[in-house]
C-alpha cells in the first residue's frame, strides 16, 4: 500500500468510523442497474455516463467495499473496490461537489429504493475530511465563522440597510405605521434572512415587511444572527453546520420567540427545520417554519387580503429541492400563488418530480464548476420555456441566483421572483401595484 | 420420509451460515442512527409502509415508467429468484411437490432465467451500463442464472435435485459476500428510505386529482 497523504488518512478514518447504518444499507443495496440515469438533471443535460447517480455514488461505494467487505479486501478488482488515494478522492470530490447538487430526485425514482443523494452526502463528508471542499464553499464557511454571516455584513450595515428599507417602504406605501423591527425581544416571530437579500435583493425584505404588517404579526429581525444560510451543510462539515444553526437557535431563545421563520431559502429551511435539532442533539423550544408556510397560514386565517389581478402575467413555480423533496413543503407555495396571481401554471414535471435548477448543493458558490452548473440548468430552462410563463416564482434565493443565470444564458426572457414579492404586489393594502 | 442426502445437509449448513453472515453484517453495518429530534411533519411508519408496498408500483417510479422493459425484466427475475429459493427450502423437507406445481414453477424459473440473461446482455452491450458495472455484476448474474437453470432442471426432472442443492449451497454462501447482499439490504434500505421521507411528509405525497405531476 502506498504512503497515504494526511488528507487521504483523514478520509480513510471517516470511511471507517463515520458511516451510519442507513448510508451503509444504501451502499449495499445498489445493484448498478443504471435506471436512475434520467432522473438526474445533470445526466439529462450532459448525457455523460459519469453523471449517472449510481456512477457518482460508485466513487464512494468503491472505497466502502475496499474497507468494509470481505470480497473487496480479498479480490478488489473483481468486486470493484478501490483503495483510498489522492486520485480516487479527487474524482470523488468532483462527482460529489461538481456533478451532483444532492437534490434527491434520483432517490424518489431509484428502482431499488435507496437514496443516492444520501450516499453523495457521505461522499462529501469523505471529501471534506480530505480537504477537497470547493474553494468557494469553504470561503463562505470561513467568512461565516469569522464574521457571523457568509457575506461579512456588519451589524451597522444591517441596521442602516433595514432603516433605509423601512423609510422607503413608508414612502412607497404611504403607511407610516409599517415597521421593520430589529432585535425586538418578546416578538412572536424571529425572521432570518439570506445575506444576499441585504446586499442584492432588499426588496424581498420589504416584501416580507409588508406581509407581516398586513397580517398584523409581531416579528423581529436580528442585527447579528440573521444569516440562515449554512454552507457547513453543503460541505458536510458538521462542526461548522452546528455552529451556524446554533447561533440562530441561541438568538431565538434570547429573544424568546415562539416561531423561527426562515425566509425563502431551501437549504436554510432544511438546515434549521430538519437538521439543526439533530446537530444540536435536542428538540428546539420553538416552531421552525418556512415563510412560504407562514404566508399560507395567514391566507387560511384570512389575514392576507390579496388581489390577484395585480399579478396578471403568467407565473410558474420552481420547486427548490431542499424545501420540497427534503423539506416536505409541497402545497403551501401553490396555495399562495393561486391566491396572489391570476394565471398560475405548473411546470411539467412538478412538485417532488421537479428538476433542480442546477445550482443547488452549494454548486453556485463553487466557481470551478460554473460551466457544468450552467449546462446542468438546461432541463430547468426547457421546463420554464414550455410553460410560456413571464414570471418564475422561486422560494429560494440560491435558486433565484441560478435561475437568473439560466434565464440569461438560455434567453428565456422571464423575471425570477420570490413568492413574497409576488404576494406583496397583490396586497390590497399598500401594495405598489 | 427418506434420510437426508449429503447435498441436503450441505445446503442446510450453507443456508444457516448465510443467515449468520447476514446477521453479522447487519449488526456491524454502521453507526446506529439516533432517534430524531426534529418534529415530524408526516409519518415515518406511513413512509415505511409506502416504501415496502406502493413504491414498487411502476406508476410511482419514473425510472420504471421510462424503462418499462428493464423494470419488468427485473421484477420477473426477482420473482423467479424468490420462487427458486422457496423451492430450494422445500427441497430440505425431502418431499416432492405435486407435478402441476413443479410445472408452474418451471415456467416462472424459465421466465426469470430469460429475463436474467436479457439483463446480462443489456449490461454487457449498453456502453453506459457497461461503464457502471464491475466484474462481480456479471458473475453474480451468472451465478443466479445457473441456480435458476438448475432449479428449472430439478422441476422438470427430480434427478437434477442434488445438483440444484449443491448450486444453491454455493449461492447461499456467496450471497453475503458481494452484490447479492441486496437481497437482504433492499428491504433494510427501503425501510430507512421510507422512514426518512415519511417523517418529512414527502412520501406518501398528498394526491391531488386532476394535476399532472410527471413528465
Amino acid at each position: 500500500m502506498a504512503e497515504l497523504s494526511d488528507g487521504a488518512r483523514r478520509a480513510l478514518a471517516v470511511l471507517e468510523d463515520r458511516l451510519d447504518e442507513r448510508t451503509a444499507a444504501y451502499l449495499n443495496a445498489c445493484v448498478r442497474c443504471g435506471l436512475c440515469a434520467d432522473s438526474c438533471h445533470v445526466f439529462l443535460a450532459t448525457g455523460d455516463p459519469e453523471t449517472i447517480p449510481a456512477k457518482k455514488a460508485e466513487r464512494v461505494a468503491r472505497l466502502y467495499r475496499r474497507y468494509h467487505t470481505l470480497l473487496g479486501r480479498i479480490a478488489p478488482r473483481f468486486a470493484g473496490a478501490e483503495e483510498v488515494s489522492d486520485e480516487a478522492l479527487g474524482a470523488l470530490a468532483t462527482a460529489a461537489f461538481g456533478r451532483c447538487t444532492v437534490c434527491g430526485r434520483c432517490a424518489l425514482h431509484c428502482s431499488v429504493g435507496l437514496d443516492p443523494a444520501a450516499i453523495l452526502r457521505f461522499a462529501r463528508l469523505v471529501a471534506q475530511a480530505a480537504g477537497k471542499v470547493p474553494k468557494g464553499i469553504q470561503a463562505n464557511i470561513d467568512l461565516a465563522r469569522s464574521t457571523g454571516n457568509n457575506m461579512g455584513i456588519t451589524r451597522e450595515d444591517v441596521i442602516e440597510t433595514v432603516s433605509w428599507l423601512e423609510e422607503d417602504l413608508r414612502d412607497t406605501t404611504g403607511d407610516a405605521s409599517i415597521q421593520l423591527p430589529i432585535d425586538r425581544a418578546g416578538a412572536r416571530v424571529y425572521y432570518v434572512l439570506n445575506p444576499r437579500e441585504l446586499k442584492f435583493f432588499p426588496l424581498s425584505i420589504s416584501a416580507a415587511g409588508m406581509i407581516f404588517h398586513a397580517a398584523g404579526e409581531s416579528w423581529t429581525l436580528s442585527s447579528t444572527d440573521f444569516d440562515l444560510t449554512n454552507y457547513g451543510m453543503f460541505a458536510a462539515d458538521e462542526v461548522a453546520a452546528r455552529e451556524f444553526t446554533g447561533r440562530i437557535v441561541r438568538r431565538a431563545e434570547e429573544l424568546g420567540v415562539e416561531e423561527l421563520v426562515v425566509a425563502e431559502c431551501g437549504h436554510g429551511f432544511r438546515s434549521l427545520r430538519w437538521e439543526a435539532p439533530e446537530w444540536l442533539g435536542r428538540r428546539l423550544p420553538f416552531r421552525v417554519t418556512s415563510f412560504v408556510e407562514l404566508m399560507a397560514r395567514y391566507l387560511a386565517e384570512g389575514r392576507l387580503p390579496l388581489d390577484p389581478s395585480r399579478n396578471s402575467a403568467r407565473v410558474t413555480l420552481h420547486d427548490p429541492c431542499n424545501l420540497v423533496r427534503h423539506g416536505g413543503v409541497i402545497e403551501e407555495q401553490r396555495t399562495v400563488l393561486r391566491a396572489a396571481a391570476l394565471d398560475f401554471v405548473e411546470m411539467t414535471p412538478n412538485r417532488l418530480d421537479n428538476y433542480c435548477c442546477g445550482g443547488g448543493g452549494g454548486l453556485l458558490a463553487a466557481s470551478e464548476h460554473a460551466a457544468a452548473r450552467l449546462e446542468a440548468g438546461r432541463p430547468k430552462a426547457d421546463q420554464i420555456r414550455a410553460t410560456g410563463a413571464k414570471v418564475v416564482a422561486a422560494p429560494c434565493h440560491n435558486c433565484i441566483d441560478q435561475l437568473g443565470e439560466v434565464n440569461r444564458h438560455y434567453k428565456l426572457g422571464v423575471e425570477v421572483r420570490t413568492i413574497a414579492e409576488i404576494v406583496a404586489d397583490a396586497l390590497r393594502t399598500g401594495g405598489p401595484g | 420420509m427418506t434420510s437426508p442426502t449429503l447435498s441436503s445437509l450441505v445446503l442446510a449448513v450453507a443456508l444457516l451460515a448465510s443467515a449468520v453472515a447476514f446477521a453479522v453484517i447487519r449488526l456491524r453495518l454502521g453507526r446506529p442512527l439516533p432517534a430524531p429530534f426534529a418534529e415530524p411533519r408526516g409519518s415515518a411508519a406511513a413512509g415505511e409502509r409506502w416504501a415496502l408496498t406502493a413504491a414498487f408500483l411502476p406508476w410511482n417510479k419514473e425510472s420504471a415508467r421510462h424503462h418499462a422493459p428493464s423494470y419488468a425484466a427485473g421484477l420477473l427475475l426477482h420473482a423467479a429468484v424468490a420462487a427458486m429459493l422457496a423451492r430450494l427450502l422445500w427441497s430440505l423437507t425431502g418431499r416432492a411437490l405435486p407435478r402441476p406445481v413443479e410445472l408452474a414453477l418451471a415456467v416462472v424459473l424459465a421466465t426469470g432465467l430469460a429475463c436474467g440473461l436479457a439483463l446480462f446482455a443489456k449490461r454487457a452491450l449498453d456502453p453506459a451500463l457497461r461503464g457502471l458495472s464491475v466484474p462481480e455484476d456479471y458473475a453474480a448474474n451468472l451465478l443466479v442464472g445457473t441456480a435458476l437453470a438448475a432449479g428449472l432442471a430439478a422441476c422438470l426432472d427430480p434427478r437434477a435435485l442434488p445438483a440444484f442443492q449443491w448450486i444453491g449451497a454455493v449461492l447461499a454462501l456467496y450471497a453475503p459476500l458481494g452484490k447479492l447482499r441486496h437481497m437482504v439490504f433492499l428491504v433494510t434500505s427501503r425501510r430507512f428510505w421510507g422512514r426518512f421521507f415519511g417523517r418529512r411528509g414527502v412520501k406518501p405525497a398528498p394526491h391531488l386529482p386532476g394535476e399532472a405531476r410527471h413528465g
